[in-house]
C-alpha cells in the first residue's frame, strides 16, 4: 500500500483520523493511503458514517490527520487548500445575496480581485453555462434544490479550481435531476481537465461518472476495494445504466458494498 | 404588535361574521362598538355615586382630562415627556452600539467569551432596576444616574442576541469561504455578518420596550423629572387627580411609541 505514485495530484498515506470529546474517542477513519492522479475521476463509496466526508475534509486541510500525512501535490497539506473547490452536501449559497452575487463570490476576494468588467463576464458566462439564465436576480430560496446545486457548482467553478471535491452532491435531487446533473459535472470537468474526487452512497453515481470507484467499509472507515471502471469516455450518463458493461460493475461492486451497508445499519 | 393583533382579529371577525347571514357587521361597526364601549366606561365613572370613602381613589374622567389639559396648556408636561424620551433614547442607543460592538467581538473571540460567560450571566439575570438606588447615590437623580441604567438593559438585551446571530452563520458556509481563499477579515464582513444582522434587528426591537420601561421605572424610584416622577410626585402627596393624569399621559406615549414602532417595522420587512 506504500507505495507512492510520484505524480499523484493527491496523496493520503495512511492517514487517519479520530475525534476526542468529552473522553470519549471516536475513530473516523482508519489510516488508509490512496493517491489521486492529476484529471482523474475518483468516485468514493461507502455506508453513511464510514469516514467518507472525513477524507475530503482531510484534503481540503479542514481537518488533520491524527496520524499519517496528507500530501498535494507534492506538499503537505496543513491549512486549508485554497487550490480545491469544494462542493458541500449543503448548498451553502448565502442567502442574502442573488444567484448572480453568489457566483462572483470568489472573485470579490483579495486572493483572486477582479476587475467589475472582467467578473460580469465570467459571471454571465458561468451561469450560462450551468443553465441558470434568466434567474440572476433570484435569491436562493426562491430556486429549486437543483437549481441551488447548479447555482453553488458555478460559484466554485468561476475560479477554476484545479481539483474539485464534492460531498454528495447531488443527493437531495430526484432522479431524473440527477443525471441532468452528472451529465453536466461529466462535461464540466472534462472540458476543464480537473481532478475530482466526490463522495456519494449511490453506487451507480460512482460507476457512471468515475474512472475509478473506492468502496469503504463501515466505520471505522478503510478502503475495502478499489476498481477501475475501464467505460470509454464520454460516457452517455442517460443509457449507461442499460449496458451490459455498466450491470457488471454494479453487481461486482454491489456484493462489495452490500455487506457493509448492512453492518453499517447494524449498530 | 397591537395594530397587528387588531387587523387579525378583525378579520377573523369578519369572516365568522359572513357565514352568519343577516348578522355581517364591518371594521366600521367593529370601530363604533369601540367607540360606544368606551363612553360607557367612562360615562359610567363619570355619574357613578361613589360613595365618600372612595373619593380619595375614585376620580372622575373629566377631571383627569382636565388636569392633562391643564399641564399641556401650562407647558409643565413637557419638560417631563422630553426628560423620559431623552433618557430612553441616550440610554438605548447608548446600549445598542456598545452591545451590538460586545455581541461581534464576544462572537469571533470565543475563548473570551468562554471566560466571560459565568459573569456575563450574572450580570444578565440581575434586574437591571436593582441599580437604580445605587446609581442615584453615584449620580444624583438627573440623566447621569438613568442613562446608564437603560443602556445597562438594552446592552445585555442586544448583546446576546447578536452574539447568537454571530453563532447562526453557517459553518458550512464558512468552510467553503476558507476553501474558496477568504482571508479571516473576509469571512467576517462577507458572512459572519450578513448572518448577524436579523438577530441584531431583533434583539433592537425587543429592547425598545425594555428600554421604555426601565425608564419609567427609574424615575418611579427616584428623580427629579419625567414621566415616572409626574407619577410619583403626586402620589407621594395623595393626588390621585394628578397621579391618573400622568398615567393617561404615559399611556398616550407607550401607545404612540408601539405604533411608531410597529409602522417602522413594516416598512423595515417591505424592503427587505
Amino acid at each position: 500500500m506504500s507505495d507512492s505514485h510520484p505524480g499523484a495530484m493527491i496523496s493520503l498515506r495512511d492517514a487517519g483520523k479520530q475525534f476526542s470529546s468529552r473522553g470519549m474517542t471516536l475513530r473516523a477513519l482508519e489510516p488508509l493511503s490512496l493517491d489521486v492522479a492529476p484529471r482523474e475521476l475518483v468516485a468514493i463509496v461507502g455506508p453513511s458514517g464510514c469516514g467518507k466526508s472525513t477524507i475530503l475534509n482531510l484534503i481540503a486541510g479542514l481537518l488533520c490527520p491524527s496520524e499519517g500525512t496528507v500530501q498535494y501535490d507534492g506538499s503537505e497539506v496543513t491549512r486549508p487548500n485554497v487550490r480545491v473547490g469544494y462542493m458541500t452536501q449543503k448548498d451553502t449559497l448565502l442567502p442574502w445575496r442573488n444567484v448572480r452575487d453568489n457566483v462572483g463570490l470568489a472573485l470579490e476576494l483579495k486572493i483572486r480581485r477582479t476587475s467589475r468588467g472582467a467578473a460580469a463576464s465570467r459571471i454571465a458566462e458561468m451561469i450560462d453555462l450551468v443553465g441558470l439564465k434568466g434567474f440572476e436576480r433570484h435569491y436562493p430560496g426562491e430556486l429549486s434544490g437543483g437549481m441551488r446545486k447548479r447555482a453553488a457548482l458555478a460559484r466554485t467553478l468561476i475560479y477554476e479550481p484545479e481539483t474539485l471535491l464534492m460531498d454528495e452532491p447531488f443527493g437531495a435531487l430526484d432522479a431524473q435531476l440527477r443525471l441532468l446533473m452528472m451529465d453536466q459535472l461529466q462535461r464540466l470537468t472534462q472540458a476543464r481537465r480537473i481532478t475530482v474526487v466526490f463522495v456519494t452512497h449511490d453506487l451507480g453515481e460512482a460507476i457512471a461518472l468515475a474512472d475509478r470507484v473506492v468502496i469503504m467499509s463501515a466505520r471505522p472507515g478503510r478502503i475495502r476495494r478499489i476498481r477501475d471502471v475501464p467505460l470509454p469516455r464520454p460516457r452517455d450518463i442517460f443509457r449507461l445504466r442499460f449496458t451490459a458493461e455498466f450491470a457488471r460493475l454494479y453487481e461486482e461492486l454491489w456484493d462489495e458494498l452490500k455487506d457493509e451497508v448492512a453492518k453499517g445499519t447494524d449498530n | 404588535m397591537t395594530a397587528l393583533q387588531a387587523d387579525a382579529t378583525d378579520t377573523t371577525v369578519t369572516r365568522t361574521q359572513t357565514r352568519l347571514p343577516g348578522a355581517s357587521l364591518g371594521t366600521a361597526g367593529i370601530v363604533v362598538l369601540r367607540i360606544l364601549l368606551f363612553v360607557l366606561i367612562l360615562g359610567a365613572l363619570e355619574i357613578f355615586p361613589w360613595p365618600a370613602s372612595a373619593k380619595l381613589w375614585m376620580i372622575k374622567p373629566s377631571a383627569i382630562v382636565q388636569t392633562v389639559w391643564a399641564w399641556f396648556v401650562e407647558g409643565l408636561v413637557w419638560r417631563h415627556l422630553s426628560a423620559t424620551l431623552v433618557t430612553m433614547s441616550l440610554g438605548y442607543v447608548t446600549g445598542c452600539v456598545l452591545g451590538i460592538c460586545g455581541g461581534l467581538l464576544l462572537g469571533l473571540l470565543p475563548r473570551v467569551n468562554r471566560t466571560l460567560t459565568p459573569f456575563l450571566a450574572a450580570a444578565n439575570a440581575l434586574p437591571k432596576i436593582a441599580l437604580a438606588p445605587l446609581l442615584i447615590i453615584v449620580f444624583g437623580l438627573g440623566y447621569a444616574s438613568k442613562v446608564p441604567l437603560v443602556a445597562a438593559t438594552v446592552f445585555f438585551l442586544v448583546l446576546s442576541s447578536t452574539l447568537d446571530g454571530v453563532k447562526s452563520a453557517d459553518l458550512d458556509t464558512l468552510d467553503c469561504m476558507k476553501i474558496m481563499g477568504a482571508t479571516r477579515a473576509e469571512q467576517i464582513y462577507k458572512v459572519l455578518f450578513p448572518s448577524a444582522l436579523p438577530w441584531v434587528f431583533m434583539g433592537m426591537r425587543i429592547s425598545v420596550r425594555y428600554a421604555f420601561t426601565n425608564t419609567i421605572l427609574a424615575e418611579l424610584i427616584g428623580a427629579n423629572s419625567g414621566l415616572g416622577y409626574l407619577i410619583e410626585s403626586h402620589a407621594s402627596q395623595f393626588d390621585a387627580t394628578g397621579t391618573y393624569a400622568a398615567v393617561l399621559i404615559l399611556v398616550i406615549v407607550s401607545v404612540s411609541l408601539t405604533e411608531i414602532l410597529v409602522k417602522l417595522e413594516n416598512l423595515m420587512t417591505k424592503r427587505r
